[in-house]
């Protein structure tokens, strides 16, 4: 096979999605050029609908039937991919060219088991002379590859029986399978805890080394590429804006734009001007939780067999949070956290006892997408929140009250850095971090003591992510409302919580001022997620 | 570029294509009912011994029955029975099955059970079977078919009620409603009711056309519309007895039957394919 510089070369490409209102809309992709050098890993790097996405379908040519090229031409290793006919682009697809996707839950089929699905993808790029056992011993080997210790039992699994990381593992083995001489990263690690991701992110690596793969990595988060990506490229607004070796781009970016992304993956205090509010730990706690034991119930018909055997997730959970303070709830995936939120809300049965010292309570969760209800405007969102608190009540007329109540939304919605003009926007109007916020409005006009934010930065890019970092110091700052973050990312909880709560199986395993617990980890989980935390990040003074 | 756009040949085709057809056949009965409102060619129940089963002809269009009867007249009005059954029915099922299946996917367990338990109950039996037998216990009458058919058919809207309030319930939004402190049945019908229409639309028009088929499959076996009002299935078994002679007797109603049924079954795939495109 003769080798290229490039084994992909992206020349001049141009996309769009016309419709038949609009047949010349804005192109998602414009004049997108680049190559990937045979053997690199190369990181592409953007904010949401920047078309880092798209860039990676043409390539795979897993287009959406809407999308149109309007110019330019991508060529594999030396051929025009978009000259070739859908069966012989199929053909390529997982022997040269593999990919992985963001989401792990969805990706396999789950009624099938993982060695089934990888024996799939040997069946429909080999002839028919392998026979079923080399194909099984193929896949155990690469299982095996992939950083299982137990292939043989992984091969009997279902996806459901395995964790996010052993599936992103076991989606990667079938992909590697084939040997491709491209893979395709598309957000592999954004939905795995900090300690996961490192340990994926070397894994691909290592496969890069061994089997002379080449990887177009992509990711939202800057950081992430530090250390595992050769070179990186950003893009905003369907346009490449910056390309360089990873090293550089990290330490002295060129571009403006590049420049800002950096500094808000690094979500720095002093950029930002986040100030959280000091704590008064002489007063009394708004929330106080007493040994919570929490479990999921047995299905109704694995009741009967065995009474006495509970399934927890908690073990005896206490927990207190004061007023004015941001109270970090740090901790691997599978450590219990979202149950304890889940119990604290009373959305589910537990033992124990909480007490808030408040009327309502406000919370936050990690999906942007189902945070708001489709069917309904921003306005209704709105109304809905007040009218549930319950404090309008007053003797004034039908209308006045409505007056008074859209002048509080207006007045909430502001705060929150969104205008009048959201009012009768509907969900799906609106970008993630435009989502949060309203759903942080709609807490805030509940005028909570306390809000519970589950994972809120998780599913957003480094921009909104920031700057719904600052709303909430604001928040926290200007309303003296109390805020119990629960998330992964350690480095906010080192810039904004002067408390942390370290959490593994189920269990308290550290508690204690920020600086004391992240500085002198005393348990194992926690200098684990440091330990991560420092490698993904680098190390921050 | 050209190459691009060729594989668009070959998708489904657009929903417009099925609204309009629909429409059209659609159309076709409904200006029928609406016209027969105000004016008939001739008094539908008007015998007239003189023009007995009369081929189609400049006065009367559609021909004339055993009785004399103006054919014409008598689909027009017998357009009015159907479209009134259906939407009645298919009103009272929606309701039942909305009021049954949201609370049964809300809040699972044993509700869960008992209100599926019953719906499962009534769906174990052959529905027409069941709706003659509410009927001949109860009496023939357009208000009984109705009534019957309607509780035939709430158990299909109460599934689609119930697995669409399952998934819905899991999401981050009802979640948020109840830390709000919103209620049960508020959640329920502000929260969780306005995003099943998506998946209720196709399923109403669908039992339209089911209900309109139950309707005459009662009419045709006298336990439906009674005589002399007219009804499609009425005339057909009417028409049996002269199919040799007078062949236009049953072509015209069952034609107005294909048209409705078919219409709702083009709007409702229609319907299907814009809400699945444009739902999210």
């Amino acid at each position: 096979m003769t080798r290229h510089i490039h084994i992909v070369k992206v020349h001049h490409l141009t996309l769009s999605f016309p419709t038949r209102k609009d047949p010349d809309p804005r192109p998602v992709l414009d004049d997108v050029d680049f190559g990937i050098r045979d053997g690199e890993i190369l990181g592409l790097i953007g904010n949401s609908g920047s078309g880092k996405t798209m860039t990676s379908l043409a390539i795979a040519g897993l287009l959406p039937e809407a999308a149109n090229i309007t110019s330019g031409s991508i060529k594999f290793a030396g051929k025009d991919l978009l000259e070739m006919s859908p069966k012989e682009r199929r053909a390529m697809l997982g022997k040269d060219i593999g990919m992985i996707f963001q989401e792990p839950s969805t990706a396999l089929d789950p009624l099938m088991t993982c060695g089934k699905q990888l024996d799939e993808v040997i069946r429909a790029h080999q002839d028919a002379s392998v026979t079923p056992e080399d194909r099984r011993k193929m896949v155990t080997d690469m299982l095996r590859i992939v950083g299982f210790t137990n292939p043989d039992e992984i091969y009997g699994r279902y996806p459901h029986q395995l964790s996010g990381g052993q599936r992103q593992r076991v989606l990667i083995a079938g992909a590697a399978l084939l040997k491709p001489r491209l893979l395709i990263c598309d957000e592999p690690t954004s939905s795995l805890d900090t300690v996961t991701t490192v340990s994926i992110l070397a894994l691909l690596r290592d496969l890069c080394h061994r089997f002379h793969m080449t990887i177009l990595f992509i990711s939202h988060d800057l950081s992430a590429v530090r250390g595992f990506c050769d070179r990186v490229m950003v893009m905003k607004d369907g346009k490449i804006v910056d390309m360089d070796t990873t090293a550089d781009i990290l330490n002295h970016p060129r571009n403006s734009y590049t420049a800002e992304l950096l500094t808000n993956a690094r979500l720095d205090t002093r950029n930002l001007g986040l100030e959280p509010a000091t704590v008064d730990y002489s007063k009394s706690p708004v929330l106080t939780a007493k040994n919570i034991t929490a479990g999921y119930a047995k299905p109704l018909f694995g009741r009967s067999k065995n009474k006495t055997e509970t399934n927890n997730v908690l073990h005896d959970v206490s927990l207190e949070v004061f007023p004015n303070e941001i109270l970090g709830l740090i901790g691997g995936s599978g450590s219990g956290k979202t149950t304890l939120i889940r119990s604290l809300l009373d959305l589910l049965p537990h033992s124990g006892t909480v007490n808030l010292r408040s009327s309502s309570v406000g919370a936050i969760f990690q999906d942007p997408v189902s945070c708001l209800n489709p069917a309904h405007t921003i306005k209704w969102h709105m109304l809905e929140a007040l009218n549930a608190s319950g404090k309008k009540r007053g003797k004034v007329s039908r209308s006045e009250r409505k007056a008074l109540s859209l002048k509080r939304i207006i007045t909430v919605l502001e705060e929150c850095g969104l205008g009048e003009e959201y009012l009768t926007r509907r969900p799906k109007e609106l970008s993630g971090g435009q989502r949060q916020r309203v759903a942080i409005a709609m807490c805030l006009i509940q005028e909570p003591a306390l809000i519970i934010a589950d994972e809120p930065f998780s599913s957003l890019d480094a921009s909104s992510s920031a700057e719904l970092l600052k709303l909430m110091t604001d928040i926290n700052r200007e309303r003296n409302t109390a805020f119990l973050l629960i998330t992964h990312n350690i480095h906010i909880v080192r810039q904004i919580a002067p408390r942390v709560i370290v959490m593994s199986d189920g269990r308290i395993c550290e508690e204690g001022t920020t600086s004391d617990v992240l500085n002198n980890p005393r348990s194992e989980a926690c200098s684990a997620l440091l330990e991560a935390e420092r490698r993904v990040h680098g190390t921050i003074s | 570029m050209a190459r691009a756009k060729k594989n668009s040949a070959e998708k489904t085709p657009e929903a417009s294509v099925f609204y309009i057809v629909g429409l059209v056949l659609l159309g076709i009965v409904v200006a029928a009912f609406i016209v027969s409102l105000f004016w008939t060619p001739f008094e539908p129940d008007a015998t007239d011994a003189a023009s007995k089963l009369m081929a189609p002809c400049a006065s009367h269009p559609f021909g004339t029955d055993n009785f004399g009867r103006d054919v014409l007249s008598r689909i027009m009005s017998a357009s009015k029975y159907t479209i009134f059954i259906s939407i009645a029915g298919v009103a009272i099922a929606l309701a039942l099955g909305t009021i049954a299946g949201i609370p049964a996917g809300y809040f699972g367990g044993f509700t869960d059970r008992g209100i599926m338990l019953i719906g499962n109950s009534i769906m174990c039996f052959p529905g027409i079977l069941l709706a003659l037998v509410a009927v001949a216990v109860f009496g023939a009458s357009v208000g009984n078919v109705i009534w019957a058919l309607g509780l035939v058919f709430a158990p299909t809207f109460a599934r689609v009620c119930r697995v669409g309030t399952m998934e819905i319930k899991e999401l981050d939004y009802i979640t948020h409603a109840r830390v709000m402190g919103v209620r049960p049945l508020r959640i329920m019908t502000f929260h969780i009711f306005p995003n099943l229409v998506p998946q209720l639309l196709p399923a109403t028009v669908i039992g339209l056309a089911n209900m309109t088929l139950f309707e005459s499959g009662m009419s045709y076996l006298g336990l439906g519309v009674q005589p002399p009002d007219a009804s499609f299935g009425k005339m057909l078994a009417d028409a049996q007895a002269y199919v040799r002679v007078a062949p236009w007797l049953i072509i015209f109603p069952a034609l107005m039957l294909v048209f409705y049924i078919l219409g709702l079954y083009f709007i409702s795939e229609g319907l299907r394919i814009s809400l699945s495109k444009g739902g999210k």
